[in-house]
């Protein structure tokens, strides 16, 4: 080999080895940014719906109304990736919502705030997970999603074994999903509800579909598309001797599943809540109802550890 | 003709021939009129409501107010990198509001209210360059085109009735309808604004209905404590004994100046606002007397220091800033960054009205606050006065128009002046230099109404001086147009 090639030799070696201790030197790739969502599955049932989650389906009178406050807290409900990192780890939420009842027909309007939202940042699964970081002070006037629904009742009378109702919801996108308290688009709910009455207990069914655009399928344990709704509500009603109130106990069973991963670990959110309520039931007079819930997640996508709900709801039926 | 000129005189058209409603009404417009289409009204209507005793109410509104400014001369904008000059281009700006209003009794004397709002907004100049004379009251200090949803108001209030006589109270926008005795007390809590307590005035109204301009809301020179959109949360105190009325109350300033966070240490940081107030009625026409005097211990930047800071270290100037600042460029500028800190910042107020005919109202407000510290929350007048007049169109037989014309000045502190002067700019105001000027404003606007429960407004207003500098003197003319609805 001739000098001039043995230098030419060298000089590529070395620029090649001069390249590789360059990358070498290089920043660590950058990671994708997960962008966020709407991490909240408990969406409370219409203002004087009753349960928690499901409805009763007491449409009944020509005006009536009903507002309504619920509070809630939820563990750990969004932890992703291998190291299953708490991305959400805490997160309370406070709902108002208004509701006005035509006999058999309904329209409400809920507005969701998010009172705090914490949770760790890091790295998992490729994507790089900034924690949120939401409480009072720095947003104190952010409404998350605000939700308008429709419901009538189709089937049934109120007080009767069995009831059958249908419902539609649209959710407004109002907040970040960056803060994992919206998942920034439009939504939309089909449901059919059912409940009824038999002597002292009292049960609420729903089945529905839940029009969800974010996909983000490549994203660990983030949304992946529309979902099946499902929930149901079994209870005791036993009435406060002889005071106008009624005390309901019992669990309510809820929970999504993606069309797409159709019942995976991974696509599915299953909730369980033992609901107690205490309901005024002195007729036309506004009445009080006051709902508490605590529960454990049983599934994994956006199920918390554990969680509490408070509520309380002003009411009013008008008998004829 | 254009689309736009089609509509204009439909409008035109629908204004000239709405029914001439002959309810006589007193000048100062009242939030719902008792025969205005809204959703309420219409439930009673039906027999499905009693507004006289309400357990709950629901009322909505929808604003939309454009602004057109014209080109204007000045000896300079944004001098040596100061950034807080009122551009002198053409510009348009614009607002659109609305709001829902939840009201719901829970006990006797017990009132929750629930106000979510949306709002979208483009102000002239990034908001910049006007002291005490935003030509919107809309305005907030965040928000964009794209609309924002919040929740404006969540409170509770609760009534004690001491006796004296019955006051029927109105269902209203926040007011359920109700009997009240004229001796009572009232204590008010959450998140709602300092406004929706102290310094009303009948005459200005809402300010929805009536001016557009800010130095007509309440005393431009009045630092009440709000976020940046002006709601807060605190508590008020209100005791009515016939004719008068005591008010105290504490509000949560933000956590840095004109930010939208709020510092919840209510021990720490903290507005208190007391006021005084006393209707009475001159040959039979009402009016009233308002005394108002605020206390602020707030995170604020006092002029001074940030002067001294700069001279003992020209290091510390505008451009150098590390912690939270206005985003000036001036190297040669003093900065209130620099000397951040506790502060407290007074002030004393009068606010009159007047009724002087049937349909015509008078008012003027007055304010002195210290001027040595930084605005926190509303805008940068140290003083204040405006005055104006307020009249329905009863006359010319279309008694819910509305026809006013008002006065607003603002002047700033010595020291503030010699702060603008160096350069330095605060939330709203500083071209870079400064000769020192009262900011002015005169506005008139006609407010004419159609179809019980739609107004639409043209609005003219000229401001002087604006930024308080006789160098960039104008007068800046501004026409608006507003579009306003209840329902």
């Amino acid at each position: 080999m001739r000098s001039s090639s043995l230098v030419a030799v060298a000089l590529l070696a070395a620029a090649a080895t001069t390249a590789g201790v360059a990358r070498a030197q290089e920043a660590p790739p950058v990671l994708p940014s997960a962008p966020g969502f709407g991490v909240e599955r408990l969406a409370p049932s219409a203002p004087g719906g009753g349960w928690l989650v499901m409805d009763q389906l007491d449409l009944r009178g020509p005006l009536a109304g009903a507002v309504d406050l619920t509070l809630g807290y939820a563990s750990n409900p969004l932890r992703v990736g291998d190291a299953r990192l708490p991305v959400v780890a805490h997160q309370a939420m406070l709902d108002i919502g208004a509701s006005l009842s035509w006999w058999r027909f309904r329209v409400y309007l809920n507005l969701a705030s998010p009172l705090a939202l914490y949770g760790e940042s890091g790295a998992a699964g490729g994507y790089d997970f900034t924690g949120s970081s939401v409480n009072l002070g720095n947003n104190p006037d952010v409404i998350s999603d605000v939700r308008f629904g429709v419901d009538f009742r189709l089937v049934g009378r109120t007080g009767g074994r069995f009831r059958l109702g249908a419902g539609a919801q649209l959710y407004v996108p109002t907040d970040h999903k960056s803060d994992y308290a919206s998942d920034g688009t439009f939504r939309g709910a089909l449901r059919l509800l059912a409940a009824g009455d038999a002597r002292w207990l009292t049960w609420a069914a729903q089945l529905g579909v839940h029009i969800r655009p974010r996909d983000d399928a490549d994203v660990p344990d983030g949304p992946r598309g529309s979902e099946l709704l499902f929930g149901v509500a079994i209870g005791g009603r036993v009435p406060l001797g002889r005071a106008p109130w009624a005390l309901v106990l019992g669990p309510e069973l809820f929970g999504a599943t993606a069309f797409r991963a159709f019942f995976t670990r991974a696509a599915t959110a299953f909730e369980g809540l033992l609901t107690a309520r205490f309901e005024g039931t002195a007729g036309d007079r506004a009445q009080l109802r006051v709902r508490l819930g605590a529960g454990a997640g049983l599934g994994s996508f956006g199920s918390p550890e554990w969680r509490l709900v408070a509520g309380v709801e002003l009411f009013t039926h008008n008998q004829r | 003709m254009s689309r736009a000129a089609v509509l204009l005189a439909l409008l035109v058209a629908a204004a000239a021939t709405a029914p001439r409603r002959a309810r006589a009404q007193a000048a100062p417009p009242a939030p719902h009129e008792d025969v205005a289409w809204d959703f309420m009204n219409l439930l009673a209507e039906k027999g499905l409501h009693d507004l006289s005793n309400e357990r709950w109410n629901a009322y909505g509104q929808f604003t939309y107010i454009t602004s057109f400014k014209l080109p204007f001369a000045a000896r300079y904008t944004n001098l040596n990198g100061s950034v807080n000059s009122l551009s002198t281009d053409y510009e348009r700006s614009f607002t659109g509001s609305f709001t829902l209003f939840f009201g719901v009794r829970l006990w006797r004397g017990g009132e929750i209210y629930f106000v979510p709002e949306a709002i979208s907004l483009r102000p002239l100049s990034q908001l910049r360059g006007l002291g005490g004379s935003i030509q919107n009251f809309e305005l907030q200090k965040t928000g964009s085109e794209t609309p924002d949803v919040y929740r404006a108001r969540l409170f509770y209030r609760q009534t004690f009735n001491l006796g004296g006589k019955r006051i029927d109270l109105d269902s209203n926008p926040m007011q359920l309808g109700t009997t009240v005795s004229s001796r009572r007390f009232v204590f008010t809590l959450g998140n709602f604004t300092t406004l929706d307590v102290f310094d009303r005035n009948n005459v200005t109204g809402d300010p929805r209905q009536t001016f557009f301009n800010m130095a007509f809301m309440t005393h431009a020179s009045w630092d009440f404590a709000a976020d940046a959109r002006g709601y807060s949360w605190g508590a008020a105190a209100e005791f009515y004994w016939d004719d008068w009325a005591v008010r105290v109350g504490r509000m949560l300033p933000p956590t840095e100046p004109n930010t939208l966070p709020i510092d919840f240490r209510f021990w720490k940081y903290y507005s208190d606002s007391y006021e005084i107030e006393h209707q009475h009625s001159i040959r039979g026409r009402r009016g009233a007397v308002r005394l108002l005097a605020y206390y602020n211990h707030v995170r604020t930047g006092r002029f001074a220091d940030a002067i001294a800071a700069f001279e003992a270290d020209p290091g510390k100037n505008a451009a150098s800033c590390t912690s939270f600042n206005y985003g000036s460029g001036n190297f040669n500028a003093p900065d209130l960054c620099w000397v951040r800190g506790p502060n407290n910042k007074w002030g004393i107020g009068i606010n009159l009205e007047q009724m002087v005919a049937k349909d015509i109202g008078l008012f003027l407000r007055a304010m002195y606050s210290d001027g040595n510290s930084e605005v926190g929350a509303f805008n940068s007048a140290d003083r204040s006065l405006s005055f104006g007049g307020v009249a329905r169109g009863w006359p010319w037989r279309r008694p819910f128009d509305l026809v006013g014309i008002g006065f607003g000045l603002g002047w700033i502190s010595d020291i503030h002046a010699r702060y603008l002067a160096m350069g330095g700019i605060d939330g709203f105001v500083g071209d870079g230099a400064l000769k020192q000027a009262p900011e002015g404003v005169f506005e008139l606007f006609y407010s004419v109404n159609i179809l019980q429960a739609i107004w639409i407004a043209a609005d003219y207003q000229a401001i002087w001086n604006p930024g308080f500098n006789a160098d960039r003197a104008g007068p800046v003319h501004v026409l608006s147009a507003k579009v306003h609805a209840e329902f």
